[in-house]
């Protein structure tokens, strides 16, 4: 990977970058050479991801992605302090597990507005015109959900299916920008969210029955960003790539 | 196929897919409750037809505030139903720069929230027999990109995986819920955006459709299909009714 992947002088966006995937994905690509800003809401839990990277000149801005009517001036604050973006990780994303009884419109709305709603908004400030460099590579994270039924998961499930379906057209509306969409589907990964879930299920997990190569790590799924980041996977877009241990095939 | 004494609920049924569908489910025996938001197209469909099984009620099922108290009103009105179909819904296209959030909201609004906002109220305690189907009208586009879709595709996918989601967990109750992937229908080439699309895509998607423009009747007795007893295993599936456009 470190020989195949390299990000010398690159700048990498990465939104929900204090915890789990984003964090990992952050400091595997600080590893490689990339120089990161890191967006998410805990200003704490983001200072203690700048820890863990390595390289100097990172930054990191607090900012609920949630408000989604202030994010093109938000885009424009940091392109005007850190420059042109190379690459954009989205990892920002809330679960939500209700059942249809309690499922609100309230609920659908927030879990799309932040789990699809801010990824669309922020790939339409980022790929702006003075916003990115030649060669952008955007990459979402969605999740098996988005292609296997689960019950109480429908809105979730639903917000990263649409998630999906956008990249597929907007790879192909901003292919004349030599901009390129990809999705990472993971499964089960060893995240804070995925111990919240043991606790909440009393240790039970009937996914990873299907799930034969074991329970993921984050480093799995940010191996798979990395990779659909840089160039070497020019020729890659719009492609939902499974993370998965076998799941979806399985 | 036979959907005798069946009671079926079809909301969105002015549309001309819709009113096709409601009339090859009352042509195979169910009683047909239509529902839209336009009274006139709707009361015209009723007017036409001679069928005493055919009634209809109007209220804008787009407002999520109105939901809970028509279908409370409809099940009042009528009893359970065994089945729903959801014809109704937006389309639309604009390319990212356009693509901004009230735009997406109308979107969903009318693809997915009044969609689960119905089934929410309609899988009410004896609001819906056990055995009973929904069917949900959803695209290709769920599943192909196409320039300046990105609202339209990202609803429809959600449609469909909020499918999944709640066929796994209306199983408990034998309520079965699939959605048909539907290509371009004859109905569909007179709408605007239609037109807007032939434009942007250069006409390259029609001929993706090798078994050329399908009728409104097909996706109809796909619809009849899926809500009769013959399917009644077929549970979380998005079945592709597109003449060959996404192979």
């Amino acid at each position: 990977m470190q020989h195949l992947v390299s990000f010398s002088d690159k700048l990498i966006m990465v939104t929900g970058a204090s915890a789990g995937i984003g964090q990992e994905t952050a400091i595997l690509l600080s590893n490689l050479g990339a120089k990161l800003v890191l967006i998410a809401t805990n200003e704490e839990r983001l200072q203690n991801t700048m820890n863990m990277l390595v390289g100097n000149g990172h930054k990191y801005f607090c900012y609920d992605l949630a408000d989604l009517e202030n994010i093109e001036n938000k885009v424009n604050e940091i392109v005007s302090i850190c420059g042109k973006f190379d690459g954009f990780v989205n990892c920002v994303g809330i679960r939500s597990r209700r059942p249809l009884s309690l499922l609100s419109i309230k609920e659908i709305r927030n879990v799309m507005d932040v789990n699809f709603g801010s990824f669309i908004e922020m790939t339409r400030c980022i790929t702006k015109k003075a916003n990115f460099n030649e060669g952008l590579s955007i990459v979402g994270v969605s999740s098996i959900a988005s292609h296997a039924g689960g019950v109480s998961v429908t809105a979730y499930a639903a917000s990263k299916a649409a998630v999906e379906a956008a990249v597929r057209c907007l790879s192909k509306e901003l292919a004349n920008k030599k901009i390129r969409l990809n999705t990472v589907v993971p499964s089960q990964i060893n995240t804070p969210e995925y111990a919240n879930l043991l606790q909440m299920s009393g240790g039970v997990d009937n996914v990873l029955g299907r799930q034969y190569l074991g329970l993921g790590d984050p480093s799995d799924v940010a191996n798979a960003i990395a990779f659909l980041l840089c160039p070497a996977s020019k020729f890659i877009t719009g492609i939902s790539l499974p993370v998965d241990g076998g799941y979806l095939s399985s | 196929m036979d959907l005798s004494n069946k009671r079926i609920l079809v909301v969105g049924a002015s549309s001309e897919t819709g009113e096709t569908i409601v009339k090859q489910i009352l042509s195979l025996g169910a009683n047909v409750i239509m529902v839209d938001c336009f009274e006139d197209k709707v009361k015209d469909i009723f007017n036409k037809s001679s069928n005493p099984q055919l009634s209809y009620h109007t209220f804008d099922f787009y407002n999520n505030a109105e939901i809970e108290v028509n279908i409370k009103h409809l099940n009042m009105t009528f009893g359970a139903f065994d089945g729903f179909v959801y014809c109704a819904g937006k389309g639309g296209v604009r390319p990212l720069q356009l693509t901004k959030n009230a735009f997406i909201h109308d979107m969903m609004n009318a693809n997915l929230y009044s969609f689960v906002e119905i089934i929410r109220c309609v899988t009410k305690k004896g609001f819906f027999n056990n055995g009973g189907s929904m069917v949900a009208i959803s695209s290709v586009s769920s599943i192909k990109g196409l320039k300046s879709k990105i609202s339209y595709s990202a609803s429809k996918a959600a449609l469909d995986a909020s499918i999944r989601g709640m066929a796994a967990e209306l199983s408990e109750k034998k309520i079965r819920v699939n959605s048909i992937l539907k290509g371009w229908v004859t109905s569909d080439m007179k709408l605007d955006f239609i037109q807007d699309n032939m434009e942007l895509n250069k006409n390259e998607d029609f001929e993706k459709q090798i078994l050329g423009v399908i009728e409104p009747i097909e996706i109809a007795n796909t619809v009849c299909f899926l809500l009769s007893d013959a399917t009644k295993t077929i549970t979380g599936a998005s079945i592709i009714h597109d003449g060959g456009y996404s192979i």
